[in-house]
């Protein structure tokens, strides 16, 4: 006996917005009421609230299959492929649905966003090889070669890490992880020529040194891409091509002697190493503030950890494997 | 708990705790000590690198971290910390090593130098967890003896005890509850946002300062306006930003904010009934003190 399916009744609580039209041109919220079948995805519902319950919903999609990454939307307030989310299991866990736009985004109309700045970003990274000239034809790899890009070749560009980048959010300038992943691609490919000149660019404002480490990126890719893995390849092959004359960069560093001198993080030391003297006496006022409540770091006379000998020892091993790289 | 094996954790409290926040560390203890909860001392526990080893080089990570989890493998113990980036930096680590043979043997190598060997034993637990999973909220409740009641109580997540989620795997990252059970037990009033598992900016005060202040000021502000007189939050780095930063952040959008923010511990040891002797609220730059006082508890 074929068991019979679960079908529920749910409310889809939908932005709207349609800046053309003649009555509303302020974004609302309109609820459809639709039959949900075990196994239905949310990209399926909204095809049938298009056609059943209102022709004038307007979204993106195409493959309905997660490869062509056309309809990533919010769904309860992360971003999501509707092709890839089914309706039930969400709406049994969360008690609602709520579909919206993709956050970090300009909105067109209703759940279609305006992904021009998107590609303009990947066009900033110079999304292709850069071979040795006359090389042509094809050329070796070897498999570990292979993998350390085969991750990020996995994104199909459908926008949620970064409508779920909480740096995007606040700096709009940011390169943000789609295009920073694509970065990867190429600095990572050993056939590159380019990479040095690549690192440069990215080690500038608003690139790698931007990312907040949020790890939204990571945990709301559709493809495991792991974009926040690529941001932090870029930033240590910057750091071992000597890119190293900006904030971020002199953070890491000063994180890493802070290690290896004392064990532990200096802070004091590590805000100065980081600004530079000029801008660490403008942290004077909030040093003050610190320090009239005890928190001020100690500048001086750290206390080194118990067995930092061990601490250092480790550092030794891996620097030694470094420089045979 | 008579009768019941007490619990006995590898305490890690994070470099920020042992200097600019030393209140939580402090607090901790004491919440630890009325809870007959062991936190055994890794003095020669290093610094997990916050995030920031892993830009420089990966293995230097891995084994630095390798080297923190064999040591508790060694105390027979799980860890406890009180940070969530340590919490996230050493899960991960966990989790990348149990995942590749190929690396373990690269670590232990590398660990052999110093006499040290990781077989992947080791759990790393938050505070938040420790209370709800181990220690339990039933149990928790009872020792209350001073409820937060009128204490309208904003939890901040932050990232790094939720996200990546294959690596933490204790709350939702997308609907956590952790906060809003402990504060429930707690006897206050959970307020609801929609910033409360966003970035306070940390990683970034002192790269790109400008955005961080907006970050804080729009998590204080989210909070603030669905009516939150406070804020707890179990990471002593979004403690600094929210706390330490708030001035800076609240001038830099020209509002007042005023919001007191608590460290975890230190809002469980005021439903404890202990004073701040144990609990050092008066290191916080926003003093929590007044509004404590209208809901008629005295520090």
């Amino acid at each position: 006996m074929i068991p019979r399916p679960v079908i529920k009744n749910v409310k889809f609580k939908i932005r709207r917005y349609d800046p053309d039209s003649k009555g509303r041109r302020e974004p609302y919220w309109q609820a459809y009421d639709i039959e949900i079948k075990e196994g239905l995805t949310v990209l399926i519902a909204l095809l049938q609230i298009k056609d059943r319950l209102d022709g004038t919903l307007t979204f993106r999609s195409s493959c309905r299959s997660a490869i062509c990454g056309s309809c990533a939307v919010m769904i309860n307030g992360f971003p999501k492929l509707a092709c890839n989310t089914q309706v039930l299991p969400e709406y049994e866990k969360k008690g609602e649905m709520v579909i919206e736009p993709l956050a970090n985004h300009k909105v067109i109309k209703d759940l279609v966003v305006d992904f021009d700045p998107f590609w303009k970003k990947m066009e900033k990274v110079t999304p292709y090889l850069v071979p040795k000239e006359g090389s042509g034809g094809s050329s070796r790899m070897t498999r570990e070669d292979a993998d350390i890009i085969e991750r990020v070749q996995r994104c199909i560009m459908c926008g949620s890490c970064n409508a779920a980048c909480n740096a995007l959010e606040i700096d709009s300038k940011y390169l943000a992880p789609a295009a920073l992943s694509k970065s990867w691609r190429f600095v990572g490919d050993i056939r590159e020529t380019k990479k040095e000149k690549r690192l440069e660019r990215l080690s500038e404002d608003h690139g790698i040194w931007s990312c907040v480490r949020c790890v939204h990126c990571t945990q709301y890719c559709p493809k495991d891409v792991s974009p926040l893995k690529a941001i932090e390849r870029l930033r240590a092959e910057a750091m071992k091509a000597g890119i190293t004359d900006n904030h971020g960069a002199k953070h890491v560093d000063s994180m890493v002697h802070s290690v290896r001198r004392v064990g532990r993080l200096d802070e004091a030391t590590m805000t100065f190493k980081t600004l530079g003297f000029l801008r660490s006496l403008g942290m004077i006022p909030f040093g003050l503030k610190m320090e009239m409540h005890g928190k001020m770091p100690r500048p001086i006379l750290f206390p080194v950890i118990v067995g930092i000998d061990e601490v250092r020892k480790i550092y030794d091993d891996i620097e030694a494997k470094r420089k045979k790289d | 708990m008579t009768g019941v094996r007490r619990l006995q954790y590898a305490y890690y409290p994070g470099c920020a705790s042992q200097e600019v926040t030393k209140e939580a560390n402090w607090a901790t203890r004491a919440v630890a000590g009325a809870l007959d909860i062991d936190l055994h001392d890794m003095p020669s526990a290093n610094c997990c690198g916050a995030g920031l080893l892993t830009d420089y080089d990966y293995e230097l990570y891995i084994a630095l971290n390798a080297r923190i989890l064999a040591q508790a493998e060694i105390m027979g113990m799980d860890i406890m910390t009180i940070c969530s980036t340590c919490l996230m930096v050493m899960s991960t680590a966990n989790r990348d090593l149990k995942a590749d043979p190929v690396l373990v043997e690269k670590t232990n190598a590398t660990l052999s130098k110093v006499g040290l060997k990781y077989s992947g034993e080791v759990k790393v637990k938050q505070l938040s967890w420790v209370l709800i999973e181990d220690y339990g909220l039933e149990n928790l409740k009872r020792k209350v003896v001073r409820p937060l009641k009128g204490l309208k109580t904003a939890p901040f997540y932050g990232c790094h005890s939720l996200r990546p989620s294959d690596a933490l795997g204790f709350d939702d990252p997308e609907m956590p509850t952790s906060l809003e059970r402990l504060i429930d037990v707690l006897g206050g009033d959970i307020v609801e946002y929609g910033d409360r598992t966003k970035c306070c900016g940390f990683q970034v005060d002192l790269v790109t300062e400008d955005v961080a202040l907006d970050m804080m000021a729009k998590r204080l502000l989210g909070a603030k306006d669905e009516g939150g007189a406070c804020v707890v939050t179990p990471c002593p780095f979004c403690h600094v930003n929210l706390d330490s930063y708030q001035g800076m952040a609240a001038k830099k959008v020209n509002r007042k904010i005023s919001m007191p923010i608590f460290h975890l511990a230190q809002l469980v040891g005021v439903a404890l009934g202990m004073g701040d002797d144990e609990l050092k609220l008066s290191r916080n730059i926003v003093s929590p003190e007044g509004l404590l006082e209208r809901i008629g508890i005295r520090i």
